[in-house]
C-alpha cells in the first residue's frame, strides 16, 4: 500500500513539474489519436449518414461490415495493418511501419466503424421526413447534409467521442504497428505497458493519470 | 400587409403514370389532371396511393414509368423548389423556434430578408399562430404543429401547395377550428391545391375538385359534387360512404350517405345506379322510414340501361341507410 502512495505521490510531481518526456509522449498521444479520429470523423460520418438513408444494393452487407469491425479487437486491427506495411507486404515500400502514420492508419480503421454506426443510428433516429422536406423546400446535397448533421449532433458527438476514447486508449495496434520506440512512436499506452514492466511505478501511474485526465477532456 | 398572390396558376397533370415498388405495381394512373387554380381532394382508403402520387408529384420519387408536369414541364426538384410547397402529414421541425423554422424555410426558397419577416408574420398570423413563433418547434401540441406545419407551407405561397392529412392527429374542436379555417387560408395564400385526405367529410368541406384513388388506380374524378352524385362503382361508393346494399340476384345497390340533410334543391336526391341489372328490392323495405319516398324506375328494355332510383325526403331529413339485413 505504502509503494502505490509512493508511486502517486512521485506520479503528481512528475506532472506537475511538467516532466519533458512525459509532456512529450501526451502531446504525441494526443496528435496521432486526435488525427486518426478526425479522419474517421470525415470518413465515418457522411458513411454513416447514407447508411441511414440510402437504399442502395449491399447497404446491408456494409452495415453487417460495420458492426462486426465495431467489435474487432484492436490488436487485430493492427494486426492487419502491420501485414499490409510491413516490409515484405504489399505497402512495405512505403515505409510506414513503425511509425506515426502506421498508428494513425491502424487508430483510424478501429475508430471509422465506431464512427459509421454511431452516426448511422443518429441519423436514423430522426424523422425520417426530414430529407424530403429539406429536399422540397430546396436545400442542396451539401446543405441538406449539413442541416441532418445539425439534428443529429449530439449523436454524432457521441460517435466521434467513441472514436476518439476507443483509440487513445487501446495498446495493442499502437504497439504492434508503431513499435513503442521511445522519442518516436511512444504513446501513453504504450509507455505504461513499458514503465509497468521495467517496475517503474510512478511512470506508470503518471502516465496513466495523464491519459485518464486526457480521456475525460474529450467529453468537454 | 399585402404580400403578392401566388404565382401563375399551375395544372399538374399525370401522364401514364405508373410506380411500383419492387415488383408491386403501387400506382398506375393513365391520365389525370389536377385542375389550375384549384383545390382537389385526393380520397381514398388507407394504402391507396395518395401520399405516394404527392411525393411523386414533388420529385420525391421517380415515377416507374410515365411522367408528371407542372404547367407543361416535366417534375424535377429544381421544379418543385421554384413551384411546390408541401405539408406532410406528419409535421417534421428542425431544432429550433416555430419562427426559425419558418425563416428556414424561405431561406432555402431564396426569399430576401426584408420580406421574410412580413411573410413568417402574416402566415402565422392567419394560421393562428403567433403566440407560438417563438417557441420550441418540436415541443407543440399536435394541434400547434400541424397548424405551425400548415403555415410554413403557406408562408411560401407557392404556385402548387400539397397537404397530406392536415388534420390528421388533431383532437374532435382542432380538428373542427382547422376544418373551419382551411378554406380560407387556402384562398389566401395557395392556388393549385391538392388535399390528401381518406375522410370525405373533409374532402367535401375543403375542395373544388375530387379524385378518388383506390388500389393504385383512379375509380373517379371530377367536380366534388360529380364524383359525389355519381360513383362509377360499388368500391368507390362504399368509399363515399354509400351503403351498399346486395341484392337478391347477387348485384348491389349502393345508396348515397348521409343521403341528404334534406334542404330546398336537395332533393328529390337522384342516383344513377350502374352494374345492376334487377334491383330486386322489396319495396315494403323502405317503409320503415317515415316521410321517405323512394320510388324505382327501370327503363326500358329490360334493364339495358342502369336503373335510376329516387329517393325524396321533408326539408331538414337525415336519413342514414343501412347495409345488411332482409331486403
Amino acid at each position: 500500500m505504502e509503494a502505490i502512495w509512493e508511486g502517486f505521490r512521485e506520479a503528481i510531481r512528475l506532472i506537475a513539474t511538467g516532466d519533458p518526456e512525459l509532456r512529450e509522449i501526451a502531446l504525441r498521444t494526443v496528435v496521432v489519436s486526435g488525427s486518426a479520429t478526425l479522419l474517421a470523423m470525415m470518413v465515418g460520418v457522411p458513411t454513416g449518414y447514407a447508411l441511414a438513408r440510402g437504399r442502395f444494393p449491399g447497404r446491408t452487407l456494409a452495415l453487417g461490415v460495420v458492426n462486426t469491425g465495431m467489435g474487432v479487437p484492436p490488436v487485430v486491427a493492427g494486426l492487419v495493418v502491420w501485414l499490409l506495411l510491413v516490409r515484405s507486404g504489399p505497402f512495405g515500400e512505403m515505409e510506414l511501419i513503425y511509425t506515426k502514420r502506421a498508428m494513425v492508419i491502424a487508430q483510424f480503421l478501429i475508430s471509422l466503424p465506431l464512427v459509421v454506426g454511431f452516426t448511422t443510428a443518429a441519423v436514423q433516429a430522426l424523422p425520417r421526413e426530414l430529407p424530403d422536406l429539406l429536399a422540397v423546400l430546396g436545400a442542396g446535397r451539401l446543405r441538406t447534409l449539413w442541416l441532418i448533421a445539425r439534428e443529429a449532433q449530439i449523436g454524432i458527438l457521441a460517435a466521434v467521442i467513441a472514436g476518439f476514447g476507443s483509440v487513445i486508449s487501446e495498446v495493442g495496434a499502437s504497439m504492434t504497428v508503431g513499435g513503442n520506440l521511445r522519442g518516436e512512436t511512444r504513446v501513453l499506452t504504450t509507455a505504461i505497458v513499458t514503465e509497468t514492466s521495467r517496475g517503474q511505478n510512478a511512470n506508470a501511474m503518471a502516465l496513466g493519470l495523464l491519459l485518464t485526465w486526457v480521456q475525460q477532456r474529450r467529453v468537454r | 400587409m399585402g404580400a403578392a398572390a401566388p404565382g401563375p396558376v399551375n395544372d399538374i397533370r399525370c401522364e401514364q403514370l405508373r410506380f411500383a415498388r419492387g415488383r408491386q405495381l403501387v400506382l398506375d394512373i393513365p391520365a389525370l389532371r389536377f385542375a389550375q387554380g384549384r383545390v382537389t381532394a385526393l380520397v381514398g382508403p388507407n394504402g391507396s396511393g395518395k401520399s405516394t402520387l404527392l411525393r411523386l408529384i414533388s420529385a420525391l420519387e421517380r415515377p416507374t414509368a410515365g411522367r408528371v408536369l407542372i404547367d407543361g414541364n416535366a417534375v424535377t426538384p429544381k421544379l418543385v423548389r421554384e413551384a411546390v410547397a408541401y405539408a406532410f402529414q406528419a409535421p417534421v421541425f428542425v431544432t429550433g423556434s416555430v419562427a426559425s423554422n419558418l425563416d428556414l424555410a424561405l431561406r432555402l426558397r431564396h426569399v430576401p430578408a426584408a420580406e421574410r419577416e412580413s411573410r413568417i408574420r402574416e402566415a402565422a398570423a392567419a394560421c393562428g399562430i403567433e403566440p407560438l413563433l417563438h417557441r420550441d418547434a418540436r415541443r407543440l401540441s399536435g394541434g400547434e404543429s400541424q397548424r405551425a406545419n400548415l403555415a410554413r407551407a403557406l408562408a411560401l405561397r407557392a404556385p402548387v401547395t400539397l397537404l397530406d392529412e392536415p388534420l390528421a392527429g388533431l383532437d374532435a374542436p382542432g380538428r373542427r377550428q382547422l376544418l373551419h379555417d382551411l378554406p380560407r387560408l387556402l384562398r389566401q395564400f395557395a392556388s393549385t391545391t391538392i388535399v390528401v385526405t381518406h375522410d370525405r367529410d373533409e374532402a367535401l368541406r375543403l375542395a373544388d375538385e375530387m379524385v378518388v384513388l383506390i388500389g393504385g388506380r383512379v375509380r373517379a374524378a371530377g367536380s366534388r359534387a360529380g364524383v359525389f352524385a355519381r360513383p362509377p362503382d360499388a368500391a368507390t361508393a362504399r368509399f363515399l360512404g354509400y351503403t351498399i346494399i346486395p341484392t337478391k340476384d347477387g348485384g348491389v345497390v349502393a345508396i348515397a350517405p348521409r343521403v341528404l340533410r334534406a334542404a330546398p334543391g336537395d332533393v328529390p336526391f337522384v342516383m344513377d345506379v350502374e352494374d345492376v341489372l334487377d334491383l330486386g328490392i322489396r319495396r315494403e323495405a323502405w317503409g320503415t322510414i317515415a316521410g321517405v319516398q323512394v320510388s324505382v324506375s327501370l327503363p326500358p328494355g329490360e334493364g339495358e340501361l342502369p336503373p335510376r332510383i329516387e329517393v325524396s325526403a321533408p326539408t331538414g331529413a337525415v336519413l342514414r341507410f343501412e347495409a345488411g339485413g332482409e331486403l
